[in-house]
């Protein structure tokens, strides 16, 4: 990691899926945009005279553009547009994030900081998808709960090739905030590694590497899509894909096989 | 998670010995004008730093109620600054004004008493947010 909390070049990045106990090993084999990492958005994307719910179960309407009102959140996911100038080149004008299913070997590591901080955010992979839950899923929490379920002023994301990733913001103070954003963010060129004794080891935790347990409890069919058609990990229907399960440090010799045999397939 | 808020007051007192709240209070980061500060439980508001500005014998106080949902809150003066001659008073580098929101339902409030009521008074405060210490 170099002092922004990104990975550097060559460095390994995992990603851990909750909701299938296995994790995707990626070696960064470049980063597309070293030296250029922060992108100052500007306000959120909430327009003028917009309704949002509030925590009280009443519905309050942002007084300028970039403002959350006092007490609300928002109910769905938001993507960032992409600036005017950029608009016509982007993959998708309205998510300066999005990435088409050709930037299969392209992620975008993002870390979000928004300004008031004491902002809740809230990640959903995909967009639609509620992630954020407690207790097996009996509740579903986020930034439309109080004292749960969210992180204020920053949050750390991945976005995925062809899949969606969504922010949700919440103003839980009795003040109608001014907003603004800025991105630091890695655009990594990744492959996985080729070696099951390279996995086994960083997620044995031997081979340094930056540990991102990402918000997906739900595995959405997009998200399946994302891992079996794209990165294509194997997958015997009706058991979910088969990602990197983490072994015990005594469970080599099983890890190699179970290793050895998913990266016959992978395709990053 | 560490947020900085600058608050400004201001108020004209027509007439000797008045007190009031500052009602109109502004901040950069917030949209309109506000009268109080509430905050989600968990968070911390800390109080750095008073500047004071108008006549002699401005005071301002820093008022904390435990409960502004009430019909009729209870406010308790926290802190207080005077201004001993007209000018300017900054009161900074000092231990900050701590109050834990516990239950979401506190407030803190800005007012004045003015011993001359005569002329414009002023003060800014630099508010700190957080929530990284224990509660």
């Amino acid at each position: 990691m170099d002092e922004l909390g990104l990975v550097q070049e060559g460095g390994y990045l995992t990603l851990y899926f909750p909701c299938l106990e296995a994790a995707i090993v990626f070696r960064v084999r470049s980063r597309e945009n070293r030296g250029f990492e922060v992108i100052d958005y500007g306000p959120l994307p909430i327009a003028s005279g917009t309704s949002l719910p509030t925590y009280e179960g009443t519905v309050a309407t942002a007084p300028a553009d970039g403002v959350l009102p006092a007490r609300s959140y928002t109910r769905e996911a938001v993507s960032f547009p992409a600036p005017d100038w950029m608009r016509y080149m982007v993959f998708d004008q309205n998510d300066v994030w999005r990435l088409s299913r050709d930037d299969k070997d392209r992620i975008f590591h993002v870390r979000a900081f928004v300004h008031p901080p004491a902002l809740r955010v809230e990640v959903r992979i995909p967009k639609g998808v509620p992630q954020y839950a407690f207790q097996r899923r009996r509740v579903t929490v986020g930034v439309d709960k109080v004292g749960i379920g969210a992180t204020r002023g920053s949050v750390e994301a991945i976005h995925f090739p062809d899949i969606q990733t969504g922010y949700r913001f919440g103003n839980d103070a009795h003040l109608d905030l001014r907003t603004f954003v800025r991105f630091v963010y890695g655009e990594y060129v990744v492959e996985i590694p080729k070696s099951p004794e390279v996995v086994f080891d960083v997620l044995q935790r031997r081979i340094p590497s930056h540990w991102i347990t990402l918000p997906v409890t739900i595995l959405d069919e997009e998200v399946r899509r994302l891992l079996v058609d794209i990165y294509r990990f194997p997958v015997t229907p009706p058991e979910p894909p088969r990602l990197f399960k983490l072994y015990r440090a005594d469970e080599r010799d099983r890890a190699m096989r179970d290793y050895a045999e998913i990266l016959r397939h992978v395709a990053v | 998670m560490r947020w900085l808020l600058t608050v400004r007051g201001e108020a004209s007192p027509t007439g000797s010995g008045q007190s009031d709240d500052f009602k109109n209070l502004v901040s950069p980061d917030v949209h309109g004008t506000f009268d109080r500060l509430r905050l989600e439980r968990g968070l911390k508001a800390k109080v750095w730093a008073r500047r004071l500005e108008g006549t002699a014998g401005f005071r301002l106080l820093i008022q904390f109620s435990p409960d502004v949902t009430v019909a009729t809150p209870t406010w308790n003066p926290i802190d207080s600054a005077n201004l001993a001659s007209a000018g300017s008073l900054e009161l900074e580098k000092r231990r900050p004004v701590v109050v834990q929101f516990k239950t979401g339902a506190e407030g803190i409030k800005f007012s004045y008493s003015d011993a001359t009521g005569a002329g414009r008074i002023a003060f800014v405060a630099e508010v700190e947010v957080t929530d990284e210490e224990e509660p």
